[in-house]
Order: C-alpha cells, then structure tokens, then sequence
C-alpha cells in the first residue's frame, strides 16, 4: 500500500499555486489576446521577491506577499508598456504576440539569472519555516502553509469575483474579453484596464511564486519549470473561463502529485515522467474540445453522453466508405 | 585582436579550430533557419518544437552509430559507457568506410524518421490555430527531451550518448574538421537550392496561399490538408538532417542539449532576415552564429583573451536573442529583407516587358518597364 498523504497534500498545495498562476494567464489572454510566455518569469521574480525579504530583510508574511506582488506587478507593466502594448496597437497577429512574449521571457529569466550569479543565490531556499499543525506520517505533515496557501487562493478567486461583477474595471474587462472594438467606442478606458489587468496577473504570479519559494528551492527557471503545468490548467478553462481555469489548476495539481504516485505504484513508471501529463493534458483538450471547461454544462454533458454512440458509428461508417472507395478505385 | 593572439603555430591551430567552427555552425543553424522559414514563413505553420525535430535526428544518429559499430565490434556491453565511446571513436579512425557508410546511412534515416514525425505533427496542426499549435509543439520539444532523459535505452538518459566519432578522423584530426565543416556547408548549400526550387514552384504558390487565405485556397479546389503534411515532412526532415550533423560534430549526444531556446534562437533567426526569403534565413544564421559564438567563453580562449565577468557569459546570449525579437517584432516584423513575389515564368517575362517577341527598341534601357 503506497503512502497517499504527502501526494494528496502535495496536491491540494501545488493545485493552488497552479490555480493562481493560471488565473493570471487567463485574465491577460481574455484582455490583451497574449498567450504570455513570460508569466513563468514573473512567478521567478515573485519566487526572487519572497526569498529576498524573508532571508534578506526578515520579514513576515503579509509583507513578504505584498512586496512579491509589488515585484511581478511592476515587471508584468514595464513588460506591457515597452513590449506588447505597442505591437498591439500595431495589430500584430496572436502569434507574434506569443513570440514577442517568449522573447520578453528571455530577457527577463537571463537579466534574472545574471543577478543571481552575481550574488551567488542561482539556487537559494527560504528561511521561512512553516510550522508543523499535524504530523501524519513519514515526509508528509500538514503545516502552516498548508493553510496559507489555499485561504490566498480563495481570497484572489472571490476578489476577481467582486472585480468582475461589481466594478465599472471589472465590467470593463468583460467587454474588452467579448469585443474590444466596441468596449472601445463605447467609452470605456480600454489602456487603464490593460494596466490593471497586467498589475492583477503580474500580481497574482507574484504571490503563488512567493508561496513557491517556500516550498522549494528557488532558481531562475523555477517558473519555466511551472509554465507547462500552468498552461495546462488555463487551456482547461479554454483560456477564458475561471471557473475552468480553478478546476484546471486543481486538476493539474492533482494529476501532477497524486496521478504520478498511483502510475508509479501502480506500472512502475518513473516520476520523472510527469511532465508528460501535463502534454497529454493540453493536446487532449485541444483535440477533443478546444474551449475546455468554458460553456460545459450540465446539459452539454448529458447530451454529449447520450450521442456518443451514434455519433462513434457515424465516424466509423464514413471511415468504412472513405477505405471502401479507395478499394474500388484501386481495382 | 589578431595582435594578442600567442605567436606560431599554435595559433593557427585554434584559429582552424574557430573557423571550422563557426562555419559548421553555420551550416547546422542554416539548415534549420530555412527549415523554419518553409513552414512558418512560407506555409503559416509555426513549428515552435524545432528543437525536438532537431533532437530526433541527433537521437538516430547517436542510436544507429552506437549499435551498429557495437554490432560490428561483436561488442556487448553497455553502451552508453566511457569505454564504449572511447572504443567508437578508435574503430571509426580505424575503419573509414564504415564510418562514412553510417554517416551517409544517418542522414537518410534521420530524414526519413523526422519526416515521419513532420506527418504526425500535422494531425494538431490541421486542427489548431496558430497561436495554440505553437503552444502544442513548444510543449512537445519540452516533453520530449525530459521523456528521452528519463527513458535510457534511446540516447543514454541523462549520461548521453558519447562517441559519435567526425565521419572524417581518418584524415587526421584537423583535415578531418576542417573536411566536415566544408561538408555542412555543402548540405546547407544543397538544402538552400532545395527550398529555393520547391518554394518558386506551384507548391510554394499554394502555400503562401494556405498561409494568407487556407478558405480561399479550398475554395479553388486546393489540397490544403495535404499541403500543410507535406510541408511539415519536409521541414522535419530537414531539421532532422540538421540533427545529425549536430551529433557528428559534437560527438555526443545529450538530452540536454535540447532545451526550447534552441527553437528560439532560430525563430530569431528567420524573423531578423524575413520571413517567407530564403536568403533572409541565410543572413539571419550568420548573424546568430555570429551572436552565438562571441558569447562563449571558449570564443575568447582561442582568440587569447582572459574575460572575467562577475556572471556566466551565456546568460548574456539569451537576454541579446530575446531583445533582438522584441526589437525587430517591434520596429520592423518584415524582416531585413523582406518576401518577394514567387518567381514564375510568367513574372520573368512581365519583368523583361511583355509580349517579348516584339524588338521594343524604346525597352533598351534594363529598368525600362513592361506593362
């Protein structure tokens, strides 16, 4: 019998860093259309931040958090202003997005990594110490951040909440994600909610990266390393739809520690393997179904159960004809 | 520069040791710029998981050498060892026929093997929208290398595959460096030509229209699908040919040698010489292995320089290729020399003035034009 504690806290833990990750991916490619690859440094720097104030300042948690936000924040609004808001104004496709994003990723990893070789911390780990709640068993005990960490994800999900459906901002990106053009014309002040979505995101990274730092070692490509899971959990959503993006991170999060324990128990497979989850992950939502969770209902579920039958044989006649045919042209 | 270069011989050793270099990197990087080049410039499919077809052709050239000389070696140990790779590089010097034999039998299997990996990667791209297939593949290229770190029987894990000796050590081991650089740059040459024939032909027509209007292109009974196949054969193949160079000039071969920034520096490439122009990608090499190897420390070694930076010097390459997209993304997305018309014989004869049979004694002057 394998020992199933420490995997499912490990999930529940990793399932809400991913989950506020993701939320910040999500919120700029509904706003700004960037499939941003740089959000895996911005979780570096919030990585950075965390390990900064607590090992170098010695500070406590809320102003360790406050200033990983801060951090992200102000490196995902420069990134705008000198990169993708420009390009935007120039109309550039989605792809050229996405490759400009990689190429801020690069820039700012490498300025990252140049900074942390010069202070010899390419890989550092927090002094921050959880304390230990309940022990249960070898390797696996619930601590303090076993508890921080989901209460700051329930906090980010209910305030994205409050924005979204209280504030004029809120409002404002809703229109932005379902027509820019006309959020545009009709007054709404589209480059403030691009800022305040990029200070949301960067924040957001921030955060799960100060979190991050103190469950693992930090290095400059500690947010690359999370970019694939991370990607995974949005594309659940359909990169449009939180609530998706929340089952996404959770769904990931599990597969990641949880799924990996059980396929090794079970088949003998290296944990190592485990970025491949994450592939099969975001190749099967593509194939099957592009928009994930986004507009899945109860109904679409239901109907979608009862036509698979005919819809299978559907596929298979056309495939049967398609083979068929061929025969006979040949002969 | 050249004045604080040690005097004699020695010199000139390292400085033969710098431009076989250069050049085979060159060669390596070129053939994967214009494979770049055919398949985002040229059919819209940007194939973001370069790198991972690159690693395939790495991969075949390492596994077919290893077991092949094993086999011919009635060798039956391991294979990924210090010995093993010692003792493949001693038969290779010894045994030239053979090794040029596996070269050769390398570059085909390799394009042959990442061909067919191009035909399974058409299966998303025919379903996915740009943005999402770059997603997809960049993904891919990552997977792949932690799954063939992990899995060992492919290239060793993460030891790697030592001992995958110059084809041409049998010549000595500066003739035979100096042999194969001059033999990368005939292959890129040769895919150069390649690209440029199959890019001015009706097929290139087509694809630049499955890259601008795929409905359009449908509409007039073209075979998009199969186009976007073949194209991603083809540009996979060649990378993977790119592959096996790689391994053969290294002689080794590591999964960890294939990290994403590879792709990146080739999509650098094709977009800073322009998308869609095969000589555009050819510019955009020798500038990025120009990049590539001044911010290497062994660059200033031969040229016997002492650098001290306070950081490791490879960041710097990364942070100059990542400015260098956002600049020319930014201030010019055509690239340094942009797309030109296809050549056609249609083209050709609406250029020399039309109709040409007439003797148009007032179209004397060459730049006079034609209707």
């Amino acid at each position: 019998m394998v020992d199933l504690a420490a995997p499912l806290l490990n999930s529940l833990l990793l399932g809400s860093l991913y989950t506020m990750m993701a939320l910040g991916l999500t919120i700029t490619y509904k706003v700004t259309r960037i499939p941003n690859f740089a959000h895996a440094e911005l979780v570096t720097v919030g990585s950075y931040a965390g390990v900064l104030a607590v090992n170098g300042w010695g500070r406590g948690v809320l102003e360790v958090l406050l200033l990983a936000f801060a951090a992200s924040a102000g490196v995902a609004l420069l990134a705008d202003e000198l990169a993708f808001k420009p390009l935007f104004k120039r109309g550039a496709t989605p792809l050229h997005l996405l490759v400009a994003s990689i190429g801020v990723g690069l820039v700012i990893r490498y300025t990252l990594a140049i900074f942390a070789n010069f202070y010899n911390v390419l890989s550092v780990k927090s002094n921050f110490s959880a304390d230990t709640l309940v022990s249960i068993g070898p390797g696996a005990s619930l601590t303090t951040l076993h508890l921080w960490v989901p209460a700051a994800t329930a906090a980010s999900v209910i305030a994205l909440h409050l924005l979204f459906t209280r504030t004029r901002i809120g409002k404002g990106m809703r229109a932005m994600a379902s027509n820019f053009d006309l959020a545009r014309v009709s007054g709404i002040r589209t480059a403030q909610i691009r800022r305040v979505t990029w200070i949301l995101a960067g924040g957001f990274a921030g955060i799960a990266g100060a979190f991050w730092s103190a469950y693992g070692p930090t290095d400059p490509e500690v947010g690359w390393r999370a970019l694939l899971w991370i990607f995974a959990a949005s594309i659940l959503g359909g990169f449009v739809s939180i609530p998706g993006t929340i089952a996404g991170g959770y769904i990931v999060g599990t597969s990641e520690n949880f799924g990996i324990t059980l396929l090794n128990s079970g088949f003998g497979l290296d944990t190592a393997y485990k970025p491949m989850i994450a592939l099969v992950i975001i190749v099967a939502v593509f194939l099957i179904r592009p928009t994930g969770f986004a507009g899945l209902t109860l109904r679409v579920v239901i109907e979608g159960t009862r036509d698979f039958p005919r819809r299978t044989r559907e596929r298979l006649k056309a495939l049967r004809d398609r083979i068929a045919s061929l025969v006979s042209s040949r002969g | 520069m050249r004045a604080s270069c040690p005097p004699g011989g020695e010199a000139a050793a390292d400085l033969l040791f710098l431009y076989t270099s250069i050049a085979t990197l060159f060669g390596i990087y070129a053939i994967l710029a214009l494979s770049f080049n055919l398949e985002y410039g040229y059919a819209g499919q940007p194939n973001l998981g370069k790198v991972f077809f690159l690693s395939v052709g790495a991969y075949v050239s390492g596994a077919l050498v290893a077991h092949a000389i094993a086999a011919l070696t009635g060798y039956g140990g391991d294979l990924f060892t210090a010995q093993a790779a010692n003792a493949r590089l001693l038969y290779a010097a010894a045994n030239p026929a053979a090794i040029l034999g596996l070269f050769l039998a390398a570059l085909a299997l390799a394009a042959l093997v990442g061909a067919a990996f191009g035909v399974l990667t058409s299966y998303p791209a025919l379903r996915l929208r740009g943005d999402f297939l770059a997603i997809v593949l960049i993904a891919v290229g990552e997977v792949g290398r932690v799954f063939v770190r992990t899995y060992q029987p492919i290239a060793g894990g993460n030891i790697g595959t030592g001992g995958v000796p110059n084809p041409f050590v049998f010549l000595g081991d500066r003739t035979g460096r100096l042999v194969f650089s001059l033999v990368a740059l005939g292959i890129a040459l040769v895919v150069f030509l390649y690209m440029e024939r199959l890019s001015n032909s009706p097929l290139g027509r087509l694809l630049k229209s499955v890259r601008d209007d795929e409905l359009v292109a449908n509409v007039l009974g073209k075979r998009t699908p199969r186009a976007k196949a073949q194209i991603l054969a083809v540009g996979s193949g060649v990378a993977a040919i790119a592959g096996v160079l790689w391994a053969f000039w290294y002689q080794t071969v590591a999964a960890d040698d294939f990290i994403p920034q590879t792709t990146f520096l080739v999509v650098a490439m094709v977009l800073l010489g322009g998308a869609a122009n095969h000589r555009g990608a050819l510019l955009g090499a020798i500038v990025m292995t120009l990049l590539d190897h001044v911010t290497r420390p062994s660059f200033y070694a031969i040229l016997g320089f002492q650098v001290s930076l306070p950081f490791d010097i490879n960041y710097l390459r990364y942070i100059l290729i990542g400015l260098l997209i956002i600049v020319i993304l930014r201030f010019r997305p055509e690239g340094l020399l942009p797309e030109k018309p296809v050549k056609t014989p249609a083209l050709a004869l609406a250029n020399a003035g039309f109709p040409p049979s007439e003797p148009a004694p007032e179209a004397a002057p060459p730049d006079g034009g034609g209707p």
